[in-house]
């Protein structure tokens, strides 16, 4: 966010401490594993630019706000390794921001003891796992919870984005099979995977709008698989249980938008209401309730009906079938890019519907964050029964 | 060094409103190394034999034997005493009436205990609190000594004594020695010598003929030796509003503990559990929870192996609160299996009561419940005890006859074996 204490005042984006999704533990920017529990975190300008295949055509965009040590012009000038400027503030974050604070028991203000629980009241403690939000810039934001009915949080996000708005960002949901072992780890490592494929592969200085959405497609594409290679990685051969997710991701560039999906995990466009355009449901769940909806049965008796959350795709050791069914379309009314778990559109699945929740939280507040924020909330209201992922994009052209 | 290990085994899931959680923690040491050669304080043993009148010739010559059988298994270095008790206690050796009442083993001290232990003569009567009470003041003796432990032999009745004057001593000496105590022969009462093994956390048996005692005595002495751990507590730590129902060890014997808290802090209890081998102890934990929302964890409490203030293992007993009937109606086999051998132990103690009491119907119902249980939770020799005591028309229902005539001493061994526990059947 951008109350976080940067250099500049305009500078916000370039603030540099990273926030452990698992453990919420604070790590100095340029930390590629957390000091506190060893997970990998977001992976910094230098990384992307690692393995961005030709630096100068290909320019990487802003990767987090949390992350990001500086603006991202001057990035694209430095060699692919860590920048120089990095290391000095990694000094400074030693002397000033790493240390890690204990957190008082959200339920009784009591000691959170080392084993995780309160020593007084015994609730545990949420992990930085259990809930989180990620904020790239001013227009895209995201949040993840557990929700109230599971144990443990599945669901993975994963944004990035140029700062300024109308630029381009991006937009990773896995949602984490739960009947498999270690989905949790495999939905953050498939989610991050992805959105460092997609964030390497920016395609510039191409002519056409339709090459320039084939391009990304095939980004989109080569991200999935690459999020399917992290979760596989989860598990090992053999294991009768493997890892498994869905995936979800959109990439927003201009008015342009390429989204790609496997599994039940959705992305929606919802442009303000008033505006002449439609929402819609941009991607098409891979679902047993999806295969009764085409053959015929209503949405809402398919969506309630028996199995209705099996998915017919997914990632990991076992999947029979990992690519993505891919679109994209030209946006030009202002509106939401939304990406989403289905521990969000169970309780709000036609597209309509979800434009107007979305426009009730939102107030005519362009901020994604709080509406991210918001969207949990709701969800947790209606029930909280499954974990809950909202990844959120504004468009303003 | 010795190396502690807590492992928990329970059901975290709890239906809507549910509120009880149940646990079963295993602690197993290893490492434990030798009573008091482990550089934490020096071993103290006490021989306390029986030699009232009632002894006679022939259980006096095999109870010498005996404490001297046990005198050749302590480690020199170890301190020593050896106390005759009659309807008064006395110190038999070393040979003192001031200052330090126990001796430090080595050869000129084995040889001169081993004397005055063939010096025994059989005469008055039994105040078994006297003994226990010398025995206090011999340990108090000598301030350098870490473990204490000691072995008692009785062959009767406490007749010298009130019920009242035994508690008093009993409650005197708690926590300052262990003690496991044996009873030869069949004129000695259970109930009373259980009462003295229990609050000095030792065990109890029967030695049915006098020319088994060595062996036992011998034995038991190595097993002390062997404790090198001088003495540890479990700590319970439950959270704050949340009830602890009942602490109990389950294994090797059902010993409630429940009673014997103290204050740790106000969120956790201590309770004592002597000194430790390398062995595995099982410990059944009971706490009673606010109940909370689906989906929410908690902590139901943190069960501890405390070294002094050192915490050398701890086990989380968890409770989470599902909607998912698959997984809150499942009973876990460990929690399931100690319950029934503790309910097992009560129904033996019980029926036996009643027995001596004339009461047959009850008796018969209880010993019938006991049969079900040991054949339930395949405890074999518990099965094997009570077949001495009735004849069984059907297991599975508990269906039993009271046997017309019963040998004591199996009647006895049945009563004295009623704690033993098997472990779960893999």
């Amino acid at each position: 966010m951008t109350e976080l204490p940067t250099a500049s005042g305009t500078a916000a984006l370039g603030a540099a401490v990273a926030t452990c999704p698992r453990c919420g533990s604070t790590n100095a920017a340029v930390a590629r594993f957390c000091e506190e529990c060893g997970t990998q975190l977001t992976p910094v300008d230098g990384v992307a630019a690692e393995t961005g295949p030709a630096a100068g055509l290909e320019s990487p965009i802003t990767v987090s706000a949390r992350t990001t040590p500086a603006p991202p012009r001057e990035r694209a000038q430095l060699p692919a390794a860590a920048p120089p400027e990095a290391s000095a503030l990694e000094t400074d974050l030693d002397t000033d921001d790493t240390v890690v604070i204990a957190r008082p028991c959200a339920n009784c203000g009591g000691v959170v003891g080392s084993d995780g629980y309160c020593q007084t009241c015994g609730t545990k403690a949420p992990t930085g796992r259990d809930h989180y939000t990620e904020q790239p810039s001013t227009w895209v934001a995201a949040c993840c919870d557990k929700g109230i009915r599971h144990f443990r949080n599945e669901d993975a996000t994963a944004v990035a984005s140029d700062p300024g708005r109308g630029g381009r960002a991006v937009l990773v949901v896995c949602d984490g099979v739960s009947t498999s072992v270690d989905s949790d780890v495999a939905s953050l490592a498939a989610a991050r995977a992805a959105r460092e494929v997609l964030v390497a592969h920016r395609p510039a200085g191409m002519g056409v709008a339709a090459s320039r959405a084939a391009a990304t497609a095939s980004a989109v594409q080569a991200a999935a698989a690459q999020a399917n290679a992290a979760v596989v990685e989860t598990t090992a051969p053999g294991s009768e249980n493997a890892a498994s997710c869905t995936f979800a991701a959109a990439v927003i560039d201009g008015g342009q938008i390429v989204f790609g999906n496997v599994g039940d995990s959705r992305v929606y466009w919802l442009p303000d209401i008033g505006t002449a355009a439609q929402p819609a449901e941009l991607s098409l769940d891979d679902s047993v309730a999806q295969a009764r909806i085409a053959m015929g049965v209503s949405r809402e008796e398919a969506e309630n009906g028996p199995q209705a959350h099996a998915i017919t795709k997914w990632l990991g050791r076992d999947s029979p079938d990992f690519v993505p069914r891919i679109g994209s379309i030209e946006v030009s009314d202002p509106g939401w890019l939304l990406v989403c778990s289905d521990g969000l559109w169970n309780y709000v699945s036609e597209a309509t519907a979800m434009q107007s929740l979305v426009a009730t939280l939102s107030g005519a507040n362009p901020d994604p964050l709080p509406l991210s924020v918001s969207l949990v909330g709701w969800a947790n209201e209606q029930g909280g029964k499954d974990n809950i992922s909202v990844a959120l994009a504004r468009y303003e052209p | 060094m010795a190396e502690f290990n807590a492992a928990v085994y329970q059901n975290e899931f709890l239906p809507d409103g549910g509120t009880d959680v149940n646990a079963i923690v295993t602690i197993s040491c290893s490492g434990a190394g030798t009573a008091g050669q482990t550089g934490s304080g020096d071993a103290g043993e006490i021989i306390i034999v029986d030699t009232s009148g009632s002894m006679g010739r022939i259980k006096l010559e095999a109870a010498k034997a005996a404490a001297a059988a046990a005198v050749d298994q302590i480690l020199d270095g170890t301190w020593f005493s050896i106390v005759a008790g009659t309807h008064q206690a006395y110190l038999a050796y070393p040979p003192v009436r001031t200052g330090t009442g126990m001796a430090r083993m080595d050869a000129r001290t084995r040889y001169e205990a081993r004397q005055a232990i063939s010096l025994f003569r059989s005469d008055g009567g039994t105040a078994m609190g006297t003994w226990l009470t010398l025995a206090g003041r011999l340990f108090d003796s000598v301030p350098e000594l870490a473990q204490r432990h000691a072995i008692l032999l009785t062959d009767g009745e406490n007749h010298n004594e009130s019920a009242n004057q035994l508690t008093a001593a009993i409650r005197g000496v708690t926590g300052k020695f262990q003690c496991d105590c044996r009873g030869v022969g069949v004129d000695w009462q259970v109930a009373e010598v259980r009462r003295i093994a229990q609050a000095l956390l030792g065990t109890v048996d029967i030695i049915p003929s006098p020319n088994q005692m060595g062996a036992v005595f011998a034995e038991l002495m190595q097993q002390a030796m062997s404790r090198g751990v001088a003495d540890a507590q479990l700590r319970v730590w439950a959270p704050q509003g949340a009830q602890v129902m009942f602490v109990r060890q389950v294994s090797p014997t059902v010993e409630d503990l429940t009673g014997r808290r103290v204050e740790v802090n106000p969120l956790t209890g201590g309770y004592p559990t002597g000194s430790w081998g390398d062995e595995s102890r099982d410990y059944h934990v009971s706490v009673r929870l606010s109940p909370k929302a689906i989906g929410q964890e908690q902590l139901a409490a943190r069960v501890q192996l405390a070294l002094g203030d050192q915490v050398v293992a701890q086990g989380l007993v968890k409770a989470k609160w599902s909607d998912d009937d698959q997984l809150t109606t499942r009973i876990n086999p460990a929690v399931a299996h100690y319950t029934g051998q503790t309910e097992l132990a009560q129904a033996i103690q019980d029926g036996l009561a009643a027995k001596a009491a004339g009461d047959q119907e009850t008796a018969t119902v209880k010993l019938g419940r006991a049969v079900q249980l040991a054949a339930q939770t395949g405890n074999d020799e518990a099965t094997a005890k009570l077949r001495k005591v009735v004849d069984i028309d059907d297991e599975e229902t508990g269906t039993v006859r009271l046997k017309r005539a019963v040998d004591k001493a199996d009647e006895m061994a049945l009563d004295t074996a009623s704690t033993k526990t098997t472990r779960v059947r893999g």
